[in-house]
């Protein structure tokens, strides 16, 4: 049978913070690893509530439950919890207390064969999260990294696969972590899952064939970014306020064949940046139904870009709509399909034959937006009347207008509906703003009829100026 | 109010009246004229019409995603407020003491128990209280609008923005009253107000943008010389009460918000403070200077 490592940590390093839970005498691993050495393979182990001390090692296809009242703390050396048999299930641990040497890599949960399930565990104090490696047809879900306070840099990664395919990563919550890494893996599916205050949502490294849904990734630096990866559906995900020193929605650097469909792209600095996708001349990249409203920059893209496709997908009052990363167009790439454009917010045309199409392309010229192109420190007068002189005397000046960024022949005089998950509830500051507004034009009228009614003993003023 | 009152109370009319008080009597009668004039009506109607315009503008087409809200109308009602309450608030002030001078009622004011510091300061108060009046009205009526189509907002920055906006307003105010003092007639005060209006609007920024281009200024540069304009300060201070950071302005923005850090909420501050203090401080003395006719 398995053999089972015993290494027990330090007690009483971490042993304060565990009053979480009543009744908490010290305990060792070890008694979780001479339960396992007990059990015959696909047995169900349910660990007594209480918070262990030192590292695990799982070596037998069993079933792991703590129901959720169950601590495991490595005291800060190394992987806290290794599963290293195929078959073995692990659910409702709170996991914590791992290494913090970068170079070695120390995850909370780390699984080194597939399949393995981790489900439904929190993640405390670890510098990486959830790192499987070589440990393909695994599922990963609903777990709850919270990652450590580090520089992103220094930090590690929530989750992360290595060369592990076919795998299910569903409804985790990754916080303050470095990313939600995929290396080398093939056809996974990652659904409903939510990253904030991260580097990088989701992050693709050579990871072919995924599909990515229902995901949440907010005030990240990068909402996803995938790099050299081939054949990836990103559908109704929300990515909402990444606006780190990349600060893109999603980012695609040399990718091929990628469809982004009914994505919410909102208030990110980029909605989408593309640097050379589709890198190769035969492949292709689908925007469809996507809504990129409120960014700095709605649609970004290197001079060198090509052969993407936007369809009805709406453009809803970016600061700039669609921009070139350099000087040139984007007049490699097309912005209609069979007839059917996107929607721009600023397309100020017209649809006489009422068939949702405008009867004149959308062709955005602006020159002020050309300037920023050339000179990036002219940002600093966004938002203020100068820029919309600027904009006025381009108007006014024909030989001052630029060529147009891009031509869509065919804009949609209406936007489709934004069909991904909403990031953010509404803001319950409804009844303080009713309040505010009521108190602002009270104050205003009480001090006029106060002040405005009786003539001053001074004198009163004959002249109305 | 009364705290304002207690430092500019130097009696120089010793008479019936304290200083206070007859601060407060000037002030009172002009925010009566204020409130009474049409110009006036005029602009505080136009600009609680084109607030709740911006706000009606600002949340069309953002549906139901939650960010409908007050960041959007913010966005729209900056550009607003930059051309608007400069415009008021010069040609307020512009007429202040202009027009009593043209008028010949100016040495009658004089003539009564005030002193000069007070006739300004009284003015001052009584003109930015009707300006304040203006802002919380077309504000309150784009909150309402906020409330009623979008939800929610962020009520420390909307308190924030209508924080800022009231110091432009007393600051252009400030400038304003200062040309007038300068000015024999109405119609030149207004005029130089205008142009004061023109400069600080479009020319300086114009005029920058020039030379970020020409002699490609370092960001530095680009910062130390546009925050000298209110307005821009003004700005600023609105983007870093809704964001924490000034990185939508891109390089110079970042600079900003990287080098001064913490302290850029108070320098802004500082220089909107700065534009109130010093341009009323000169007008009271060379109002104090002045023969009165």
């Amino acid at each position: 049978m398995t053999r089972s490592t015993l290494i027990t940590a330090s007690l009483t390093l971490f042993a304060c913070n565990a009053a979480l839970l009543s009744a908490a005498e010290p305990r060792s691993t070890g008694e979780i690893a001479a339960m396992i050495d007990a059990a015959t393979e696909h047995s169900t182990i349910r660990v007594p509530a209480g918070v262990y001390h030192g590292r695990l090692s799982v070596q037998k296809a069993v079933r792991l439950e703590g129901g959720g009242e169950v601590v495991i703390d490595g005291g800060g050396t190394g992987n806290v919890v290794e599963l290293l048999a195929p078959g073995i299930e692990f659910r409702g641990f709170t996991v914590r207390g791992s290494g913090s040497r970068v170079e070695m890599e120390p995850a909370a949960i780390f699984a080194g064969v597939g399949p393995v399930v981790i489900e439904d565990c929190r993640i405390d104090d670890a510098l990486f999260g959830i790192d499987l490696r070589q440990a393909s047809g695994s599922t990963v879900r609903g777990n709850f990294v919270m990652g450590r306070d580090l520089d992103p840099g220094r930090s590690g990664d929530g989750v992360r696969l290595w060369w592990s395919h076919d795998c299910l990563i569903e409804n985790n919550t990754v916080v303050n972590s470095r990313d939600m890494v995929f290396w080398y893996s093939r056809n996974l599916r990652i659904v409903g899952n939510r990253v904030s205050g991260s580097r990088y949502g989701l992050h693709f490294m050579y990871s072919h064939d995924t599909l990515v849904e229902d995901n949440i990734l907010t005030r990240n630096s990068v909402g996803a970014y995938l790099m050299y990866s081939q054949g990836i559906t990103v559908r109704r995900n929300s990515m909402t306020r990444n606006r780190g020193a990349s600060g893109y929605g999603i980012g695609l650097k040399d990718c091929d064949d990628i469809l982004i469909e009914s994505n919410a792209f909102l208030a990110n600095r980029v909605g989408v940046y593309i640097d050379n996708s589709p890198s190769s001349t035969e492949s292709w990249g689908l925007f469809v139904q996507n809504t990129f409203a409120f960014n700095e920059i709605g649609l970004l893209a290197t001079p060198n870009t090509h052969d993407n496709v936007f369809t009805s997908n709406a453009f809803i009052e970016n600061e700039e709509q669609a921009g070139v990363h350099g000087r040139g167009a984007l007049s490699l790439n097309t912005f209609a399909r069979d007839g059917v454009g996107n929607f721009w917010s600023d397309y100020n045309g017209f649809d006489r034959t009422g068939d949702g199409v405008g009867d004149m392309p959308y062709e955005p010229r602006s020159l002020f937006e050309n300037l920023l192109a050339s000179e990036p420190n002219l940002r600093f007068f966004l938002h203020s009347p100068a820029q919309q002189a600027v904009e006025f005397t381009a108007r006014a000046l024909p030989e001052l207008r630029p060529q147009p960024k891009l031509i869509d022949p065919h804009p949609l005089v209406r936007p489709p509906k934004i069909v991904a998950p909403a990031a953010e509830e509404p803001s319950e500051g409804r009844l303080a703003i009713l309040a505010i507004s009521l108190a602002l034009v009270g104050v205003a009228s009480l001090t006029a009829w106060r002040l405005g009614r009786d003539p001053a003993p001074i004198r009163r003023e004959r002249n109305r100026r | 109010m009364t705290t304002l009152t207690i430092e500019a109370g130097a009696p120089r009319g010793a008479a019936c009246l304290s200083p206070p008080g007859a601060i407060a009597r000037i002030a009172r009668r002009e925010f009566r004229d204020a409130a009474a004039s049409r110009w006036f009506l005029l602009y505080t109607i136009g600009f609680a019409v084109l607030a709740i315009g911006v706000s009606f503008m600002s949340l069309a087409g953002s549906g139901s995603h939650g960010l409908a809200g007050f960041g959007r109308t913010a966005a729209g009602m900056l550009n607003l407020v930059m051309l608007v309450v400069p415009l008021m608030a010069l040609t307020a002030g512009a007429g202040a003491i202009a027009g009593e001078r043209e008028r010949g009622t100016l040495l009658y004011i004089l003539a009564q128990p005030v002193s000069r510091t007070e006739v300004i300061l009284g003015k001052y108060l009584g003109l930015g209280l009707a300006l304040c009046c203006s802002v919380w009205l077309g504000f309150g009526l784009s909150a309402g609008v906020v409330a009623w189509r979008a939800g929610g907002a962020d009520v420390d920055a909307f308190l924030l923005l209508v924080l800022f906006t009231c110091a432009l307003a007393l600051a252009m105010l400030s400038v304003g009253v200062l040309i007038s003092v300068m000015s024999r007639r109405v119609g030149i005060a207004t005029g130089l107000g205008l142009f004061v209006w023109i400069a600080l609007v479009f020319l300086s920024d114009l005029g920058l943008m020039a030379g970020t281009l020409i002699f490609k200024l370092r960001v530095q540069e680009v910062f130390a010389i546009g925050v000298a304009n209110p307005l821009q300060a003004f700005k600023m201070s609105v983007i870093v009460a809704m964001n924490a950071s000034l990185d939508v302005l891109g390089p110079v923005g970042v600079y900003a918000s990287r080098q001064f850090g913490g302290s850029l909420a108070w320098i802004l501050s500082g220089v909107l403070g700065a534009w109130i203090v010093t341009p009323l401080a000169a007008a009271i003395v060379l109002f104090s200077r002045r023969a009165p006719a």
